[in-house]
């Protein structure tokens, strides 16, 4: 009978990768093929040339330097002259300082200024007229989706969870683990329910790529742990909620703006209060217990800075000092250096660096930075020369095999051990490794379930990225732009803080793996952060066109 | 919005460096898997675990040393056997670093990439490992040694294959002590003296001096000297064990003139002894068949005049390992070019049948010129036949040696060495054998390497 068992337990082993890779394969193709086209949204007809200049984006930049989204040769226009923005109540044209200043119809304008079609913008000597793209182009066919149902996604990943399941529990030879993945999948389908019944979305990829991470890291802590388990659904489900607000606040981009202040000041609270009230565990001090529950405040304070590192175009090219968001990331990473987390220190500088080049595009303030950054840990370094001991093994951990590069040696040994398909959940013996479970998961998955899996987890957190990417030009803001690649870009970094840390490519630091890890402040800020990418995706606010608006504005143009 | 997708740049690099990065480590994981799996710390592997279905070892004759059945690991049915092998084939535990059982146990339990160790144990096919030694020859050895400390290391000059390779105080596998860690009797057990242990050669080393001097000028053969006894390098005095007269190099050897060898190596000077040991394997150690030996030591850069002329015959700081003296006689037998030693014959599956191609001879750099080999040759043949006697080695084997008595920094008594080849064309072999605290070369490690000898004479023939 155990005979039999193993057999199966074996032959799930060998199933679990191939699904594993389909699921993560059609989520991507599924992401890429429901894109919209780059197609002009609207033209602005030049009247003195006879140019017609197609606007592609939610937000353009005019001007007469090369790298505006609309070229205008024309002396009398301004370098950057105007922005040209879409919101979901119609058209907006904003003056970003010019010389000549912005006329439509004649009118001066000041600020925001509504423009609809057939308005004649004024600029310089140029005159601009807003057309519909279908009357000078005629009518372009629009671009088929090639999506797959969502549900078929959703059905495999179910499948998925359930092949292990019962693979936990042949091998622990309980069925602990039975009702803790029902209701992570039951969680998953109403999630998906509310998603496309009550908000009406009809993505939901994104989503189930995070699910198929959060499911693996929560039955593979069920495996060990159960309580555990749990612990990591009830963080996924508060991370779901989290998730949902930050979609609602941040629909209105203009709106989020103007509570930029309020939330830098509440991320640099967090980690305020945290030194000051926080408990030092394993080395950082970077908790604050209350009561049963124990929170790591720096990991919500990732959301808050992207939030203040983010802004729309017009703002971007109104104001261009830097100075408010350096101050915020040097106190941010000021705060997390004294409280000793190293590794969240170098998350924030990293995601500063993201931010500030996206930004400005001066590649001067990041040289500056890391100037700064470096000197700033060579006096660390001098005022505190044992910080240097906790990195002493890193490149030769085989030297340091019983002492600091004990978890190193030990997750190589045991990710090799695992082969590509694993020895099975539960019969590692990486597990008895402390923080086997969140610093050293990703060698733990090599371990119970093959190198496959560990790898596919990696390759879809770059794969966010990657579509983080590649909407930008496609988002509705450069809010959400610049806020989808400093939370993907922070969510790579931070995964490859923690799994070179453990194979021994980087200095061991003890970051989590997003989405994978057991750690339930984590688990909340990852999803927090999924939201911002979620936001950069034109469609996810696509049924908010609002019926009112569009009989008042009738001009309003569709995709 | 194309400026933001511009700027975006440096997170697309970001994230390809981290792809590169998961395929750098997946490159390694695939190139070094099967040596982390190996490594002592593995839980998987430690303990008898990974052996309940490993595939067995089995000696050049056949005879299996290790086999697992039902679950359980098996050692040979002679305890002797068992005592005399377990150095090389290791016990259930993986604290014998250089035993087969420890290097290979991810072969013996069937590890592979793909699977890893998650194949279950119905479906595991271990790979049988057929090793170069001779159970008898090592039985013949670990008899010999008795319950004194040492090592013996016999192997094929000309193909490399170690027969015999035994280090004691050893232990019955299947019977394990239980006051092995704190008996001293079984002082550093788990250590193959053979390999791990080093030891400072004595007289042994003097091989090396006058390889030393003949590199540099073969006419050195015919400097002439007058021991009388002692001589006065530096502050202090170097003395003979007995008082030589007037000698050649060739007789130097024969009556192992420690003054000679002395004045040749300051003759020499630092720079040049330290070339020729280097060269001879000191200041770096040897890799077979996942055996990494211990490094030989030759470091006369803080020496006095006095501690460098003890240098020269073997003292000082000088620390060879047996194995090492092995290889540089068989450099002195193979016209100064040294073959490495190997003990893995093949590694194979149970049923697959074939057995892998036997590996080439594998050499390393030349050690000394084929005229120096030649000389040293000579005065080693003719020390043998007119100081040691052949037949105090063997009977039927035609044997050059040297030995060595080298005295030790504590009080105790002097380690006896001996180290040589035999000339026979049908059986080429290459040795060397410590005992410590043996007293003498001669009276301790020569029968000890007789008996290993006479044992694979007649198991070769």
């Amino acid at each position: 009978m155990n005979e039999l068992m193993d057999m199966i337990s074996f032959g799930i082993r060998l199933g679990e990768p191939l699904l594993a890779a389909v699921i993560i394969i059609m989520c991507f193709v599924s992401l890429r093929g429901g894109r919209r086209s780059e197609q002009a949204l609207i033209v602005l007809e030049d009247r003195t040339n006879d140019t017609n200049y197609p606007v592609i984006y939610w937000e353009n930049s005019i001007g007469r330097s090369a790298s505006s989204d609309i070229k205008i040769n024309d002396p009398t226009v301004s370098r950057d002259h105007a922005v040209l923005l879409r919101r979901s109540n119609g058209w907006f044209i904003t003056d970003t300082g010019s010389k000549a200043g912005v006329y439509v119809n004649g009118d001066k304008t000041d600020g925001r200024y509504p423009v609809a079609i057939g308005d004649v913008i004024t600029c310089g000597t140029t005159e601009l007229v807003m057309r519909r793209a279908s009357d000078i182009e005629g009518a372009v066919p629009r671009r088929e989706i090639k999506m797959f149902p969502q549900e078929i996604i959703l059905s495999l990943i179910t499948f998925y969870i359930s092949l292990l399941t019962v693979q936990s529990s042949i091998n622990l030879q309980n069925t602990d683990c039975v009702i803790l993945a029902a209701s992570f999948i039951g969680v998953m389908w109403l999630f998906y329910s509310v998603s496309k019944l009550g908000l009406k979305r009809m993505n939901f990829e994104l989503e189930s790529l995070v699910m198929f991470l959060s499911g693996t890291g929560i039955i593979l802590a069920a495996s060990h742990n159960v309580k555990q388990g749990y612990v990591q659904l009830i963080a996924a489900v508060l991370g779901m909620i989290l998730y949902s607000l930050i979609l609602w606040f941040i629909e209105i981009p203009d709106r989020v703006m103007k509570w930029n202040i309020i939330i830098s000041i509440l991320a640099l609270l967090m980690l305020g209060s945290t030194l000051v009230i926080g408990r030092s565990l394993h080395g950082a001090k970077n908790w604050i217990i209350l009561g049963p529950v124990s929170i790591q405040p720096s990991e919500f304070a990732k959301i808050a800075y992207i939030f203040v590192g983010a802004s729309t175009l017009d703002v971007l090219q109104t104001k261009k000092s830097l100075a408010a968001f350096i101050a915020v990331s040097a106190a941010s990473v000021g705060l997390l250096v004294l409280m000793s987390d190293f590794g969240t220190a170098v998350i924030f500088f990293v995601t500063f660096l993201i931010i500030s080049f996206m930004r400005s595009g001066d590649i001067k303030t990041v040289f500056l930075a890391l100037t700064a950054a470096v000197l700033g840990a060579m006096t660390m370094l001098s005022v505190k020369p044992y910080i240097a001991e906790r990195f002493a093994a890193w490149g030769h951990v085989w030297e340091y095999a019983n002492d600091s590069g004990y978890q190193q040696v030990r997750s190589l040994i045991y990710s090799a051990s695992g082969g590509l398909f694993g020895v099975g959940l539960s019969k590692g013996y990486l597990q008895y490794l402390f923080a086997s479970e969140n610093d050293l998961v990703f060698c733990l998955m090599c371990e119970e379930l093959g190198c496959i899996i560990a790898v596919l987890c990696a390759v879809t957190i770059g794969g966010l990225m990657l579509y983080a990417r590649g909407v930008t030009t496609r988002s509705r803001s450069t809010f959400y732009s610049i806020a989808a690649c400093s939370a993907g870009g922070l969510l790579v970094f931070q995964s490859a803080l923690n799994i070179f840390g453990v194979v021994d490519l980087l200095p061991l630091t003890g970051v989590t793996l997003p989405f994978v890890s057991y750690g339930g402040s984590s688990m909340m800020s990852c999803w927090g952060l999924l939201a911002f990418i979620k936001a950069a995706d034109e469609r996810t606010y696509f049924r908010h066109i609002p019926k009112r608006l569009e009989k008042q504005n009738k001009d309003y143009v569709e995709i | 919005m194309r400026h933001t997708r511009t700027r975006s740049f440096p997170v697309l690099m970001l994230t390809l460096a981290f792809f590169a990065g998961i395929i750098y480590f997946i490159v390694n994981l695939v190139i070094n898997s099967s040596v982390w799996v190996s490594k002592p710390y593995n839980g998987h592997l430690s303990d008898s675990s990974g052996l309940e279905y490993a595939g067995k070892i089995i000696d050049r004759n056949g005879i299996i040393l290790a086999k697992s059945e039902d679950g359980k690991r098996i050692y040979n049915e002679d305890e002797i056997t068992r005592c005399a092998c377990l150095h090389v084939v290791g016990d259930d535990s993986v604290n014998i670093s250089t035993a087969v059982q420890t290097l290979y146990r991810s072969e013996l339990s069937a590890y592979d990439f793909s699977f890893g160790l998650g194949i279950p144990n119905e479906m595991k096919e271990g790979k049988d490992i057929h090793i170069t030694i001779d159970s008898n020859v090592q039985r013949a050895a670990y008899e010999a040694l008795g319950d004194r400390k040492g090592a013996c290391v016999v192997y094929n000059y000309k193909t490399g294959e170690i027969i015999c390779l035994v280090s004691t105080p050893s232990y019955d596998p299947m019977d394990i002590p239980k006051d092995l860690d704190t008996n001293d009797v079984y002082e550093g057990a788990y250590i193959n003296r053979a390999v791990s242990a080093s030891y400072p050669p004595g007289s042994t080393f003097k091989l090396v001096t006058a390889a030393a001097a003949l590199e540099n000028d073969p006419e050195l053969e015919h400097l002439e000297y007058d021991c009388t006894g002692s001589t006065k390098i530096g502050d202090k005095d170097i003395n003979c064990f007995e008082i030589s007269g007037h000698i050649d190099m060739k007789d130097a050897i024969k009556t192992s003139c420690n003054a000679y060898f002395a004045e040749l190596a300051i003759l020499l000077g630092r720079d040049k002894m330290t070339a020729q040991a280097e060269r001879m394997g000191f200041n770096k150690s040897w890799k077979f068949d996942g055996i990494e030996t211990i490094t030989n030591t030759y470091n006369v850069s803080s020496a006095n005049d006095n501690n460098f002329a003890w240098s020269g015959v073997g003292q000082y700081t000088v620390l060879e390992s047996p194995i090492n003296m092995a290889i540089r006689s068989s450099a002195i037998a193979n016209d100064g070019v040294p073959v490495i030693p190997k003990l893995i014959q093949s590694i194979d599956k149970t049923f697959s049948g074939s057995l892998a191609p036997v590996p080439e001879r594998s050499e390393a750099n030349r050690m000394m010129s084929s005229e120096t080999a030649e000389k040293l040759k000579e005065m080693m043949d003719y020390t043998v036949k007119n100081y040691y006697g052949n037949d105090n080695f063997s009977d039927e084997l035609d044997v050059c040696a040297k030995t060595g008595t080298a005295e030790v920094s504590d009080d105790g008594l002097s380690h006896g060495w001996v180290t040589g080849f035999t000339k026979d064309e049908d059986c080429p072999l290459a040795f060397a054998v410590v005992v410590e605290h043996g007293n003498s070369g001669f009276y301790a490690a020569v029968p000890v390497a007789s008996a290993a000898l006479t044992a694979a004479a007649a198991s070769l023939r």
